[in-house]
């Protein structure tokens, strides 16, 4: 049996019409118009045990909406979430037991108090054993580590360790499931590592299933095995990494700074393997498969029309196959 | 009966917790307490105007009145302590989307909110209330018995509990406006009408603040009883602040459904 059920989920919000000036304003405080809007459209999707899912999707594609439905904070319009047994909306309580949750920048510790004073209050609230306790605060001491963080205030750790913390304070009960919403966004490429270690580390060790919602793609490809892909509240893909980065990624785009062009080079390399994005005067912007061709190959190729002065050279992120998919850009099979 | 037990320890937690942040901000603590001694020194100098031109109100002498005073301060001191979180479920907790975090954990809502209060500068009312007491008891050479004692703590303890009941009753509005500390603020201000013998008012003020928002239960029968006056009205109090409770929880928890199912 799947840990996570969601079964043709829906949610509407009801938006409030406001017309402009203080006219509208008055008739809008006596006779208010709404419009719904649907954030989840008919979603359904099970997750297994000890997954490692990144849930994907632009600002506003409904992706919140969805985690906010899985952890009980709203109810939703119609259809089903079923997690590890329990509805989440009908028992929140009991359901947070078995939960953890990172969202974004909020904290879940006492700002002022030093770390280790949140930790000790975690364990009271989920009736944490003390041996589990002490087992995991050495563990994620170690890994994450906290050592000179414990005794610290809360307020006065940089982003990067607040998030550190953040995250051992989510795994200490050892939660069945956790929802993390965006947790290494704004920090260095050094505590990201150590984060998705941890993640991977915990996954593996406790086969806690792990929900993760990001804009970076390293974050999933070095944490998740599965990716669910939302866009304007429906699913457009479901299934695993490797084939999502074959259909999706491997794209590169290079800059060129170019002069003396003779030809367009749009219209001469019509044959050639990559794509002409953008052409002017003196740029070039294209894109090509990285599995197919290298740069020089196509310096070789569009040599032949221009001098080449500059060039900049870098993946396409997952923001920019995201926009191609949202653009229709890219058809999937 | 075990799970009650758990909340309650629970919320002896945050309420430590909530301390030790305190501790943090000592100055404005004591800041906060001595204006609030000051507000309340302002009002008594009103009381006292008042009766340089009558003997008594309704009956009730300065002293009466300054005790009555006291006791309404020892409640209110207690209550704002205690309750004072539900001030800011709108205004932090819900606009700056904390409200979330709260919602996460495998406790009720109102148990981490009000455990996450930190009024300490109602110390402040608290002792000002317990000064008057003492030196009204004094002045009107009431002998305090033990027994008498023991009514004072008890009663204290469920006028706070009646106030904290009907806060949290109001504090509902904050799932529709950020601004619900001025509602609840609005609604709470009543009890400043049971600092006076409730004889003066009119029959809608009367019902008011003895049956819709009943304050009359906090301090003033407990007054009437302590002065020998009239006591059976006491022994209401804890009727009135259990059925307020079982209310506020009610519409608490259908408030908060509510909300879920809308969203923000």
């Amino acid at each position: 049996m799947a840990i996570i059920e969601v079964k043709n989920l829906v949610k509407t919000y009801k938006i409030s019409e406001k017309q402009n000036g203080i006219l509208g304003y008055i008739k809008h405080l006596l006779h208010p118009k709404y419009r719904e809007q649907t954030a989840v459209n008919n979603v359904s999707f099970n997750i297994e045990e000890g997954e490692l899912v990144g849930y994907i999707g632009e600002n506003g594609a409904g992706k919140s909406t969805t985690i906010k439905m899985l952890t009980g904070l709203l109810t939703p319009t119609s259809g089903s979430v079923v997690v590890n047994g329990l509805v989440p909306n009908e028992k929140r309580i009991q359901n947070n037991k078995q939960i953890g949750a990172v969202f974004g920048q909020k904290t879940q510790l006492w700002w002022d108090l030093p770390v280790i004073e949140s930790f000790r209050l975690i364990k009271k609230m989920y009736d944490i054993p003390e041996g589990e306790y002490r087992k995991n605060l050495k563990k994620f001491t170690e890994i994450l580590q906290l050592e000179e963080l414990l005794d610290k205030q809360v307020k006065n750790l940089s982003l990067g360790q607040k998030m550190r913390c953040e995250i051992a304070a989510t795994f200490l009960h050892n939660p069945k499931i956790v929802y993390l919403d965006e947790p290494t966004i704004g920090l260095d490429i050094l505590v990201k590592d150590n984060i998705r270690k941890f993640i991977k580390d915990i996954n593996k060790e406790k086969k806690t299933t792990v929900i993760l919602t990001t804009h970076d793609l390293k974050d999933i490809e070095e944490v998740c095995d599965r990716i669910i892909l939302i866009d304007k509240g429906s699913i457009i893909y479901d299934g695993e990494k490797e084939k999502f980065k074959d259909i999706y990624g491997n794209k590169i785009i290079a800059e060129f700074v170019v002069k003396n062009k003779t030809k367009s080079v749009t219209l001469e390399t019509q044959e050639e393997d990559f794509e002409v994005i953008e052409e002017t005067e003196n740029s070039l912007k294209i894109r090509f498969n990285h599995d197919k061709l290298t740069v020089i190959n196509i310096v070789d190729s569009i040599s032949k029309y221009c001098e080449i002065l500059d060039m900049h050279v870098q993946e396409q992120g997952l923001e920019e196959i995201l926009k191609e998919i949202y653009r229709g850009e890219i058809i999937r099979d | 009966m075990t799970n009650v037990i758990k909340n309650i320890s629970l919320y002896l937690s945050f309420v430590k917790t909530s301390m030790k942040e305190m501790l943090i901000y000592r100055l404005d603590c004591i800041v906060g307490m001595l204006s609030q001694i000051f507000t309340e020194l302002v009002e008594i100098l009103f009381i006292w105007i008042v009766f340089q031109n009558t003997e008594t109100l309704a009956g009730w002498t300065f002293e009466h009145i300054l005790l009555l005073y006291g006791i309404t301060l020892l409640s209110v001191g207690i209550s704002d302590f205690c309750f004072d979180a539900l001030y800011d479920i709108g205004p932090k907790y819900i606009r700056r989307g904390e409200f979330d975090k709260i919602l996460l954990r495998p406790v009720h809502p109102l148990i981490s909110i009000i455990g996450d209060s930190k009024e300490f500068t109602s110390l402040g009312y608290f002792g000002l209330g317990l000064f008057l007491v003492i030196t009204m008891f004094i002045k009107l050479a009431i002998p305090v018995t033990f027994g008498l004692l023991l009514q004072i703590v008890f009663f204290s303890i469920i006028g706070a509990s009646i106030i904290g009941a009907i806060n949290t009753i109001f504090s509902i509005s904050s799932f529709w406006t950020y601004r619900s500390n001025e509602v609840i603020w609005s609604f709470y201000r009543t009890y400043t009408f049971t600092q006076y013998p409730i004889d003066i008012y009119n029959g809608f003020i009367k019902l008011l603040i003895t049956a819709i928002l009943p304050f009359a239960f906090v301090a003033y029968y407990p007054t009437m009883s302590y002065l020998g006056m009239n006591s059976y009205m006491l022994y209401l109090s804890p009727v009135v602040a259990i059925v307020l409770w079982f209310i506020a929880i009610k519409v608490w928890n259908f408030a908060l459904n509510k909300y879920r199912s809308t969203g923000n």
